[in-house]
């Protein structure tokens, strides 16, 4: 009897202080008092994370061989033709040390975009509903909060908070994400909306002009943010699949699928240094030759796109790399 | 080893395995899970409702302040303690109904999953909307289902090894058992 009284008294108490926190840390938003809590979190099982990262490594790529067997061997396949194709293009003339490999077509991505990056590995991804993964890098790598994280094949999400050698990054494909779209060789803007990993991984893309019509197949790269954070410009995020226009509403949705496999990430890069000059459209991988023609029809007359002329999609010599590009 | 020692070694693993393994499998519906609240309603199965309580109260936390960890601190703190309270409350029925601790972790992850979501659209969290709730909610049970045997099945064991240790000095709990040594 007795103890039921004190593990009920306990139970309250508990819950009061759960309800006291999620208040404070609400009231508070960025800057709540709590947040040295999660610095706590960050110093105690960020290590940890890291060493069982090491440790499980090999179970995770055993169970991706398992589910991913029969895109690996198409994976395989592709990766071998395009093993061939690069090395007939290492004996033809240019000497590229780009190899088939993540971080080197992450590098690659950067130095193109002229990007400066820290490389960074995933070693832990959020729990429920929140699409958020933490990163082997933290302060004293030069990673601060609002930066951009991309990977070889395109936009990964933001930094949002950051421990001294870890930090935690919101993937675009979380709800509450959203990015600065633009539309590809055009320059229509819209808002690039995540919808949840967990329910897909697709993403919503609202263009602001509702007179645009948007396509099935057009790309979307990151327009980029106000002094660069927390997007940098010129970062591809996806391709359109579909194009709705829900009843009510004034705006057309179109639902882009993202370039990064969000379900397999392993290396990526935090940019710590925008490029001098927009890379507009220079990320973009080649279309491919069944997408249908890319045609932005326009009510009014428009100049061509200034994009167009300025930047070929596949420019042969790589724009001039700021000073600090460095791969 | 004490229980509570052992109760936060499990939750600490628990917890590290949930965010470094379980959290990146790429498991059909892209759903993993809650090995965490797993390990709290077996804790609480095991050693009565107060220090499930207290076992669901500091997972929680630690679930909330664990990196990448994103949302209003305390949510999975609340939940976790409430979870802990009511299975440790019915962990006396055990001996009487032995599908007991299956009933219980598909009621405590149905029940936790959807509070940690009520509390979400309380708060305005845009994570928690219908949409993906609807698609991540049966899918999430359907998994800790799964998961369950396995999570409660070590913690029974790791806490019988651990008594057994503990008592063997005096009074064997299966007489005849350590006879053999």
């Amino acid at each position: 009897m007795n103890d039921t009284r004190r593990t009920r008294a306990v139970l309250g108490v508990l819950l009061l202080i759960s309800l006291a926190m999620i208040t404070i840390d609400y009231r508070g938003g960025d800057d709540s008092p709590l947040s040295a809590l999660r610095g706590f979190g960050e110093a105690i099982f960020g290590p940890i994370e890291e060493g069982a990262t090491a440790v499980v490594r090999p179970v995770a790529g055993a169970v991706h061989t398992l589910t991913g067997a029969p895109s690996a061997h198409k994976k395989i396949n592709r990766l071998e033709q395009e093993n061939q194709r690069l090395r007939a293009q290492l004996r033809g003339s240019q000497i590229d040390k780009r190899r088939a490999d993540q971080l080197d077509r992450l590098l690659g991505a950067s130095g193109t975009g002229g990007y400066r990056i820290v490389p960074a590995e995933v070693i832990s991804a959020g729990q429920g509903l929140e699409d958020t993964i933490s990163l082997d890098v933290g302060g004293t790598n030069g990673v601060k909060p609002d930066m951009t994280v991309l990977s070889g094949d395109g936009l990964v999400g933001r930094v949002t908070r950051v421990g001294p050698t870890t930090s935690t990054v919101m993937l675009a494909t979380d709800a509450a994400s959203s990015v600065g779209g633009r539309l590809e060789s055009s320059n229509e803007i819209g808002i690039v909306q995540g919808t949840g990993r967990r329910a897909g991984s697709a993403l919503k893309f609202q263009l602001l002009d509702s007179t645009v019509v948007m396509e099935p197949g057009q790309r979307i790269v990151s327009f980029g943010s106000e002094g660069d954070r927390p997007y940098v410009p010129g970062v591809p995020i996806g391709t359109i699949t579909k194009v709705e226009r829900p009843s009510g509403s004034l705006t057309h949705t179109a639902i882009v699928r993202p370039f990064v496999d969000f379900t397999a990430l392993d290396v990526v890069g935090v940019v710590v240094g925008a490029p001098k000059k927009n890379p507009r459209d220079a990320l973009l991988p080649p279309s491919p030759p069944t997408s249908p023609p890319i045609v932005t029809v326009t009510p009014s007359a428009r100049p061509s796109s200034p994009a167009k002329a300025r930047t070929p999609r596949r420019p042969k010599s790589r724009p001039a790399p700021s000073p600090t590009s460095r791969g | 080893m004490s229980r509570n020692v052992l109760a936060a070694i499990i939750v600490v693993a628990a917890l590290v395995l949930q965010v470094t393994v379980a959290d990146r499998l790429p498991l059909p519906g892209s759903v993993v899970p809650d090995l965490v609240l797993l390990a709290v309603v077996a804790l609480a199965l095991v050693n009565g409702s107060l220090p499930g309580l207290v076992a669901g109260f500091c997972a929680g936390l630690a679930t909330d302040i664990v990196p990448p960890a994103d949302h209003t601190i305390g949510r999975y703190a609340l939940v976790y303690c409430l979870i802990g309270y009511i299975c440790g409350a019915v962990a006396g029925e055990m001996e009487r109904a032995p599908v007991l601790p299956f009933v219980a972790v598909a009621a405590g992850a149905f029940a936790g999953s959807v509070l940690y979501v009520l509390l979400g659209a309380m708060l305005g969290d845009p994570r928690a909307r219908w949409p993906v709730v609807s698609h991540v909610l049966p899918l999430q049970v359907f998994y800790d289902i799964v998961a369950s045997p396995f999570v409660v099945w070590a913690v029974l064991r790791l806490t019988r090894r651990a008594e057994r240790t503990r008592d063997s000095a005096g009074l064997d709990p299966v007489p005849g058992f350590h006879r053999a040594r």
